[in-house]
């Protein structure tokens, strides 16, 4: 057993790693393997964050024909590791970054349409909720009311923002945009 | 098509029908026969790394005890059908793409199974057709295993299309992934038989359609069989929205009409590849390095994974658009898709199962 494989076995057994994610975390090449182990140290990964980017590197990796160590050499992996903020915070960070290397046009696409509905400039009282990783295509409206005045107030503010709410629709929906 | 084939196992029952005769004749020289008098057992998964792989080179020559017509089994009132029905000859598959629901739905019964009674199913049709008459059916064989892939051992199509060719309210339709034709052009179909072919681009094919003809030589073998008299349709069926995608399923399209005029064409399908999870993990488990098998899928609401809507929707778009730049009105349908879907994708809701069904039945 080299140094390395000992290392990453007993971080393993301090975090409690199942035994599924330290063979495949042991099965990786070297330079992989030890990246990987220096970023869960760096940013002090728990048992969880290890086993989301474990798999979420996996993916990747298998999708895009990289080593593991080649994706967490990325300027915006640096960025997040060697950046100011918590530990745990820039955690949290690096996994939203891991999905979205892993789902990258599902995260432009959100991202859109956050914008165009940024853009809109609602009122407070409609809220427009997309739906859970764009899994349908339905928009929930939302709207909070407590008398028949702001009921009638945000009613006409949907109806004047009605083209706006058909090109979100589109969007969601397949549109050229997309 | 040659497949590997490790064993032959005959229930004795089977053991003086037709097709055991059939399937002796071709391998029994080449490979060890067995004789059982019950092949439940052999039909169950061996204890070695991959059973479902092992089970495809198993051939166990059995009777059916269950009806051999049925719905198609991705009907749903969740989604859009087709009115398309199922004749279950035999179940599992040669060939071996890394996305195909059998590693889920046969798991517990991988071996290479072939019915010996199959001609019963002809009772099955007749009551059918008797049942609804003036009514047009589309039967097809392809659901449970390639129609096509062992046909030079089986023969089995050629008994099938006997039988289509005189019935006047049944087409049937034969599914495949191969180019194993030859026994289709030594027969005459009348009109009554669809040939249909799923097709997916050269990237698709090599990294997840193991075993399988090119795509190139499956279209090549519609232009075939379309010369011999035989209907065509093409199964754009799983589409997988990998990062380059769309050119390359414009390439496929032009590649089919260059080769394919569209007046000729059938009818077209089009489905994302939709996955369970548990699916997905056995997928991955025998084909971890298979990229095809990692897109941006999310969990939908009948519990499968697909590419987030607004991905596959553009894609069948993007599909549907490069086929009417032929100017030529096809028949079309998505598989395992809502009503919502189909007006996106269509411009119109769809009509329902039934006037599909005998749209496509009837072309």
């Amino acid at each position: 057993m080299t140094d390395l494989d000992s290392e990453i076995r007993s971080l393993a057994a301090s975090r409690r790693l199942p035994d599924s994610h330290l063979e495949k975390w042991l099965h990786l090449d070297e330079s992989s393997r030890s990246a990987l182990l220096e970023l869960a140290r760096t940013l002090k990964l728990r048992t969880a964050q290890i086993v989301t980017a474990l798999d979420l590197l996996d993916e990747i990796s298998v999708r895009e024909g990289k080593l593991i160590a080649d994706l967490l050499d990325r300027p915006s992996i640096h960025r997040l590791t060697r950046g100011a903020g918590s530990a745990p915070g820039r955690a949290h960070a690096f996994l939203e970054e891991l999905r979205a290397m892993r789902f990258p046009r599902l995260r432009e696409t959100i991202v859109r349409l956050e914008t165009a509905i940024a853009a809109l400039r609602l009122p407070h009282g409609i809220k427009l909720l997309l739906p859970r990783e764009l899994s349908s295509d339905e928009l929930t409206i939302q709207l909070t009311v407590s008398d028949a005045d702001g009921l009638e107030r945000l009613l006409n503010m949907l109806m004047e923002k009605r083209r706006e709410l058909a090109r979100i629709l589109a969007m969601l929906g397949g549109g050229d945009e997309v | 098509m040659k497949f590997d084939i490790d064993a032959l196992i005959i229930a004795e029952e089977s053991r003086d029908s037709a097709l055991a005769n059939r399937m002796e004749q071709a391998l029994g020289s080449s490979i060890p026969v067995t004789y059982v008098a019950d092949p439940r057992a052999a039909v169950r998964p061996l204890p070695v790394a991959d059973p479902f792989d092992a089970g495809k080179r198993r051939v166990v020559v059995m009777q059916r005890r269950a009806p051999f017509l049925m719905a198609c089994p991705a009907g749903s009132s969740q989604f859009t059908c087709c009115g398309y029905l199922v004749l279950v000859l035999a179940s599992n598959c040669p060939m071996d793409c890394s996305y195909c629901f059998l590693q889920e739905h046969v798991a517990n019964n991988p071996s290479f199974q072939l019915y010996s009674n199959f001609t019963d199913c002809f009772a099955e049709l007749e009551r059918l057709a008797a049942s609804a008459p003036g009514r047009h059916f589309r039967v097809g064989t392809g659901e449970l295993a390639d129609s096509l892939a062992m046909d030079s051992l089986t023969g089995i199509s050629t008994d099938l299309i006997e039988f289509f060719r005189n019935r006047e309210y049944l087409t049937l339709e034969l599914k495949t992934k191969t180019d194993e034709i030859d026994n289709l052009l030594r027969t005459d179909p009348r009109g009554r038989v669809i040939v249909s072919w799923t097709l997916s681009p050269d990237a698709v094919w090599k990294s997840s359609e193991h075993r399988t003809a090119s795509p190139s030589a499956r279209i090549a073998a519609a232009r075939r069989v379309l010369d011999a008299g035989y209907r065509v349709g093409f199964h754009f069926d799983p589409m997988i929205a990998y990062p380059q995608a769309e050119p390359d399923y414009c390439r496929l399209v032009d590649e089919l009409l260059d080769t394919v005029p569209a007046d000729r064409i059938s009818f077209l399908s089009m489905g994302a590849l939709r996955m369970t999870p548990e699916l997905r993990n056995a997928a991955r488990r025998r084909f971890p390095n298979d990229p095809m098998l990692l897109g941006e899928e999310v969990l939908g609401g009948d519990g499968r994974l697909r590419a987030f809507g607004a991905l596959r929707i553009r894609l069948y778009r993007m599909l549907q658009g490069r086929f009417a730049r032929a100017g030529v009105p096809i028949p079309a349908y998505l598989c395992m898709e809502n009503s919502i879907a189909h007006k996106r994708v269509f411009g119109a809701a769809p009509a329902n199962p039934a006037t599909i069904g005998e749209r496509l039945a009837t072309g």
